[in-house]
């Protein structure tokens, strides 16, 4: 029976081959789309992670980075600073804004850092000085890409000029690049005076961050203070929460059409072959065991194709970080993990398409001519 | 009898309702003792495909019962049906319907993946069926690949394999050449004969008068003696082959007397120089039938 399950599928091999390619295709449009959206979810909090700050302290009530603004009170970073335990406190000034240079412009969170201290600074320089000086911007190296800017030349944020000064790598993605300046620029560029957006608290060598950050909550009122694995993780959930409503809608799509494509082929399959089944149900194969051969053609072309698709993307992510180094790619296990799953309950959903038919072959037909 | 394999009674078979109502069998009742060969001839439509698949529990009857081998069937559900048939039936058919993607082998031994000692303990038999039917150089082969004859050889090794009691053959000769089928007669016949298989040979095949124990003739759902006995046969005046009258299509009239002929071809001879034919043997001379016993 299963010999002639799979046996049944080679007959045709270019047609198998070509519905094992269709379902692959909506798994790579899944799975592609997941890699995209994971990618820039983890671009989020590349912030947060990379500075490596022990805790962040920010306005009270405010919990996130990317979907709230904090002020903090510019006399606070003293009043942190002087709490026990506390090596070094570095305030930022953040908020999001539009990038303008040679004819092309982008949207960016905007750092304003202490002129002179590469603390909150970028991570990793891809050339030229690695902290703004007045009148300075360090932005991410895929804008000079992009827009051919070199050292020197003139940008535009929030409409006032700035000129580039150093290029930061990993810093850049569709929804979440960084560009540095200097704290006093960007205070006068949005005229605000006397408030930070956050600290950046460093730890004593030995101080637990938990319990720092409570303490500093005691000891400076109305502000909130978050280690740094919760202020990324509170980020990443807003960004998956965001995400998850179109990445499930996305992997819905995906599984029906992987659902109709199987099961157009499992049916169209059956059709072709009303009389083999008329003619193995006359010699005794019961109707469940046909089903079940059904459930395993469609289950083999679920698997393979699911296979064809993780290879591809095998292949493809490397390619596309090469060609288009602005899509962040990430390929998580979780990701696999339902994409997988996805493709058994496809194939098993779409071998019902076929359950009509099937009971609807009459054994004497084996009988006609 | 209480060795018969199949005991059939006053089986009724209708489709449709109403003025489209059809009588396909209309009280038949019949059985077969082990290793017996009976042949079911009729006209066509008058029921024979709708009576071999009641006896072969395939197809439910109106009314009557079928025990096959001691079992009533109308107390079986659709599964035991289904295990009835893969135990106790073989089938062979007009189309043989092979299973296409299947080598020879792997066709002849399907069946025994619905029995309980499997593919395994029926491989000696299949080995043995290959070599009885001819078959072991082809056992690798697609079933595209074979001849019809070659092809309805490994349908009867695949009806064989499980040992059934009972063959049930629709127009097992229909689709082959004259030679082919009469290879196909010959190996029905062993099979009862030297096996003790009971076998149900639904045929139009005049030839195989000679190897059935008995032949019943189905009309208008009906098993009837009268036609069976006022048969008309006639010789064919050509090359003296026998003629069955009755279902004879290719005729010509000379001299107010009707001729019958085998073919198209002896009728074309006969139609250039018809003097030279006539007076040899006598035309549409009824006869009763003789019968085997
Ligand atoms: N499923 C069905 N529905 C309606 N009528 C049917 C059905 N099966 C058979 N019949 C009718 O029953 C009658 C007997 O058909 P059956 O096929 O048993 O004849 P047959 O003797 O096998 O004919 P043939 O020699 O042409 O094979 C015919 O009139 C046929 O049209
Ligand atoms: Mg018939």
């Amino acid at each position: 029976m299963l010999k002639w399950t799979l046996q049944g599928l080679f007959l045709a091999p270019q047609q198998l081959l070509a519905s094992i390619a269709a379902v692959a295709g909506a798994f790579v449009l899944v799975l592609f789309f997941e890699g995209v959206f994971s990618g820039e979810s983890e671009k989020i909090v590349a912030m947060i992670e990379r500075t490596e700050a022990d805790v962040w302290v920010m306005q009270k009530g405010v919990g996130n980075m990317h979907m709230a603004s904090s002020f903090v009170s510019d006399w606070k970073v003293g009043a942190v600073a002087s709490v026990d335990g506390v090596k070094k406190v570095t305030p930022i000034l953040y908020l999001n804004s539009v990038i303008e240079a040679g004819g092309r412009s982008w949207i960016s969170f905007i750092v304003g850092m202490e002129a002179g201290d590469p603390r909150a600074g970028p991570w990793k320089s891809a050339g030229g000085a690695i902290v703004p000086e007045p009148g300075e911007a360090i932005v991410p190296d895929i804008f000079a890409l992009d827009a051919g800017l070199s050292i020197g030349d003139s940008i535009w944020i929030a409409g006032r000029n700035f000129k580039v000064a150093g290029f930061s790598a990993d810093t850049f993605s569709m929804a979440n690049s960084i560009t540095y300046v200097t704290l006093d620029d960007l205070a006068d560029t949005i005229s605000t005076i006397g408030a930070v957006s956050y600290l950046l608290v460093d730890a004593e060598p030995g101080v637990d961050p938990q319990a720092l950050a409570t303490k500093i909550m005691v000891q400076v009122e109305k502000v909130n203070a978050l280690t740094r694995e919760e202020f990324a993780r509170r980020d990443f959930s807003i960004a998956v929460q965001m995400g998850l409503e179109i990445v499930w809608i996305m992997t819905l799509i995906g599984g029906a059409l992987a659902v109709l494509l199987t099961g157009f082929i499992v049916y169209s399959h059956i059709t072709g072959r009303e009389r083999e089944l008329a003619v193995m149900k006359a010699l005794g194969v019961r109707d469940r065991a046909i089903y079940f051969s059904i459930m395993t053609q469609a289950l083999f072309i679920g698997l393979m194709a699911f296979a064809l698709a993780v290879l591809v993307l095998l292949i493809a992510m490397p390619t596309t970080e090469m060609l288009a180094p602005k899509i962040s790619l990430g390929l998580s296990a979780n990701a696999l993990v339902r994409a997988g799953s996805m493709a058994i309950i496809a194939s098993l959903l779409a071998s019902i398409i076929p359950v009509r038919r099937v009971l609807s072959v009459d054994p004497v037909s084996a009988f006609q001519q | 009898m209480t060795n018969a394999i199949v005991q059939a009674t006053d089986l009724k078979k209708t489709f449709g309702s109403g003025r489209t109502l059809v009588r396909a069998v209309d009280g038949v009742s019949l059985s077969v003792a082990a290793g017996e060969l009976v042949t079911i001839t009729g006209p066509s439509g008058s029921g024979k495909t709708t009576l071999v698949s009641m006896l072969g529990a395939l197809l439910r009857p109106t009314s009557g019962s079928i025990l096959i081998d001691g079992t009533d069937i109308s107390t079986l559900d659709e599964a035991g049906l289904s295990g009835l048939r893969a135990r106790t039936i073989g089938f062979v058919f007009q189309s043989f319907n092979l299973l296409e993607a299947l080598s020879v082998r792997d066709n002849i031994l399907f069946p025994a993946h619905l029995t309980k000692g499997g593919v395994k303990q029926a491989a000696p038999r299949a080995d043995e069926l290959l070599e009885r039917l001819d078959l072991t150089t082809r056992q690798n082969a697609l079933p595209r690949t074979l001849s019809g004859g070659e092809k309805q050889r490994v349908a009867i090794a695949r009806a064989l394999i499980n040992e059934p009691k009972l063959i049930i053959a629709d127009e097992p000769t229909g689709n082959l050449d004259s030679k082919s089928g009469q290879e196909v007669l010959m190996i029905m016949h062993d099979i009862a004969r030297d096996h003790g298989r009971s076998i149900l040979l639904v045929t139009h095949d005049q030839r195989v008068e000679e190897v059935a124990d008995r032949v019943l003739w189905l009309e208008d759902g009906a098993l009837r003696d009268r036609k069976q006995e006022t048969r008309e046969w006639a010789h064919d005046p050509v090359c003296n082959m026998r003629v069955d009258v009755w279902n004879s299509e290719i005729y010509s009239d000379y001299d107010n007397v009707r001729y019958h002929f085998c073919s198209k071809r002896c009728q074309d001879r006969f139609g250039k120089t018809p003097k030279q034919y006539i007076g040899a043997t006598p035309q549409s001379q009824s006869h009763q039938e003789e019968r085997p016993s």
